[in-house]
């Protein structure tokens, strides 16, 4: 076991883990709100499309992640129509969402699958800070993506324990009748937290096709978006607590290919079903926990908000 | 300034539910006109060839037959769930489970006879995909764990199962070192009714059937209904709410597994990953449009079966298979929006209007 194989796992172990934590705090910002978005999948396929697409088009990367990221935000929009307007059942939206959007990357992007890309986010140059042994490669030696993942998490926190908007937004999702009682609409403010979810979910997506690829082809998601989802209850709805969580499911997507350079006789198919074990069995401890204390999650998850007519 | 708002209807509109259905498909049909313009196709000649493919004789019914059993007996599995007002979006796993147990059965039965080999099979199946819905159907009744997630990560873990299995222990020695598992004998092959339907539409039909009746003419039926209604009320009767629970979401699955046991014995010529096709998840939209009723569930998996196999059609001409998702996604948003006017009227009220006037949009 080599210097250069730790140091790779780990780079890629913080690459794979803003990955997901991006998917992870944009679905994150949606329960708070109330909102159940199952369409992550569909949401981050989007994104990698269209951000692909983007950089054929422009050339210019960054141009290329914003219309990423818009491509999410309108595609979660969908979701936010349906449910959050007109109160159709979350569950069955987002995964509609889901079919959808795998759909629809793959009908935009039959004609650009396989081609080079025409723009790429790279690797920061941070200067001497890379050249630090261990350190720099792992930390510094990284893309765009991983500083945005640090900088998005940090400011949802923020948002969401610090700000008066914050507090609307947990409030819509813990009671939407008081929220609304308090003078907030409960759809401005649900509708804004999934669409910003959905931005959130095409940045992971363009992460795909910009950087880690950096190609498109249909299935690119490989199910990550589920992590995502998964990720979200495995942090118990809170940020910090999901950047831990990503580390960890990053390091398990980063290790899957490398059991064999560690000598490791595990299959790593069976690998990559920890991370869906290890949500089901803190799903499991947070039920029996919530005997005595309250549960994490947002109380009006999942509820769509009425206000009766008279 | 106006702005609009959504009023409750004082009575639904009739036949609210066939008519927005119509509706959907109607939306539906007109994006995905615009999506095969956009690709350069001519949007009547692709749906002639849909409908000829899938509904104008008796070889194309017989396929759209075929398609409508996995996704009729989820859409069921779906409704079985949402009939105690439970979640069940483990279908996808479930049918991976069943086709596996159906599988291992074909492996260590191979010389047994046909009708013995196929009714072992499919019971197998039926007991493994409830197998994989008793942790969630456990942690649901007994601690209260919300099931939608539980069932949705026992998808993957499914998913991964069914590739190690393939990659693995089940993998070909003749494969040369190809991921694939034998060919199934040809004994545990469904015997076909027409053309290329298989029996698989009979046990499909008559398990929809039975928990049509099972549900609205049984006391098991009408103790479902008083939990889902009032939990309360379930109490008060003497109705045990976790053993409903906890059965409802085990009978759930096991529907969902018996769809991949006649799945692979059905269609399939081995046991593959993508034996699912998300028929799993497709189930959860047929489910909702049919608004859980067994008898929506068949039509609506009908209608779904001839969209896939008619989308399957038009890939010989050019036009990409993500058009029949991207169809089977908007008859259902389509539906949805459709269902929404048929119990509430749009009105325009002045922006200052007091609160208590702004309807749901407030």
């Amino acid at each position: 076991m080599s210097e250069a194989s730790i140091v790779g796992l780990l780079a890629a172990t913080v690459s794979f883990g803003a990955l997901l934590y991006l998917a992870a705090l944009g679905e994150l910002i949606a329960e708070k709100a109330g909102v159940l978005n199952l369409g992550v999948e569909g949401m981050m396929a989007i994104g990698a499309v269209a951000a692909f697409m983007g950089a054929l088009e422009t050339g210019n990367p960054w141009l290329a992640l914003l219309i990423g990221m818009l491509a999410g935000a309108l595609a979660a929009s969908v979701h936010g129509l349906f449910t959050v307007v007109l109160g159709a059942e979350q569950v069955v939206s987002g995964l509609s969402l889901t079919i959808l959007g795998l759909g629809f990357a793959a009908y935009l992007g039959k004609n650009v699958t396989g081609r080079p890309p025409g723009a790429e986010l790279e690797p920061v140059d941070w200067g001497a800070l890379t050249e630090i042994r261990w350190v720099g490669p792992v930390l510094f030696g990284q893309a765009p993506f991983v500083y945005f993942a640090v900088a998005a998490g940090f400011g949802i926190w923020f948002l969401l324990s610090r700000t008066r908007v914050g507090l609307a937004i947990r409030a819509a999702g813990e009671s939407a009748s008081t929220a609304d009682a308090a003078g907030h609409s409960v759809v401005a403010l649900r509708l804004g937290s999934v669409a910003a979810g959905g931005a959130l979910a095409g940045a992971s997506g363009s992460y795909l096709t910009l950087t880690i690829t950096p190609q498109w082809a249909e299935g690119i998601t490989a199910g990550r978006g589920w992590i995502a989802v998964a990720l979200v209850i495995f942090g118990a709805w809170r940020p910090g607590r999901a950047a831990i969580g990503s580390v960890l499911f990053g390091g398990l997507l980063a290790l899957k290919t490398r059991l064999q350079t560690f000598g490791v006789d595990l299959s790593p198919i069976l690998l990559s079903m920890m991370p869906y074990l290890l949500t089901i069995t803190v799903l499991i401890v947070i039920s029996i926990r919530a005997r005595n204390r309250p549960s994490p999650a947002p109380a009006a998850l999942g509820t769509a908000y009425r206000r009766e007519e008279r | 300034m106006k702005r609009p708002v959504l009023v409750r209807r004082e009575s639904p509109i009739r036949g609210g539910q066939p008519l927005s259905f119509a509706v959907g498909l109607v939306v539906a049909l007109l994006i995905g006109a615009v999506l095969l313009i956009g690709a350069g196709h001519e949007p009547l000649r692709v749906y002639q060839r849909m409908f000829e493919k899938s509904l104008s004789n008796a070889d194309a019914w017989s396929l759209t037959l075929n398609r409508a059993v996995p996704l009729g007996l989820a859409g069921l599995a779906v409704a079985v769930a949402g009939s105690m007002g439970l979640w069940n979006i483990g279908a996808e796993g479930q049918i991976l489970a069943g086709a596996m147990g159906a599988a291992w059965v074909a492996r260590i039965g191979d010389t047994w006879p046909g009708p013995m080999l196929i009714t072992v099979m499919l019971l197998v199946a039926f007991m493994a995909g409830g197998a994989l819905a008793l942790i969630p159907a456990l942690a649901r009744s007994q601690i209260g764990v919300n099931e939608i997630i539980t069932t949705l990560m026992l998808n993957e873990i499914a998913l991964r199962l069914i590739q190690w299995l393939i990659h693995g222990p089940w993998k070909d020695p003749d494969s040369y070192n190809f991921p694939l598992t034998p060919m199934l004998p040809d004994q545990a092959r469904l015997p076909s009714l027409f053309g290329r339907a298989h029996l698989g539409v009979v046990i499909a039909g008559a398990v929809i059937v039975v928990f049509g009746i099972a549900a609205s003419r049984t006391t098991w039926g009408y103790e479902l209904r008083v939990a889902r209604s009032s939990a309360d009320t379930a109490r008060y009767a003497g109705i045990s709410l976790r053993r409903k629970i906890l059965t409802v979401l085990l009978l759930s699955g096991a529907i969902a597994g018996l769809a991949g046991g006649v799945e692979l014995s059905g269609t399939a010529d081995r046991l593959t990953e993508g034996i699912s096709n998300g028929f799993g998840y497709a189930g959860i939209i047929v489910a909702a449009l049919a608004l859980l009723r067994p008898s929506g569930v068949a039509v609506v998996a009908l209608l779904f079966g001839a969209v896939q196999v008619g989308g399957q059609s038009i890939q010989i001409i050019g036009v990409p298979a993500s058009v029949s998702t991207i169809l089977q996604a908007f008859i259902l948003f389509g539906a949805i929006a459709a269902g929404v006017f048929a119990r509430y009227s749009v009105r325009f009220v002045a922006t200052g209007a007091g609160s208590d006037e702004r309807g749901v949009s407030g």
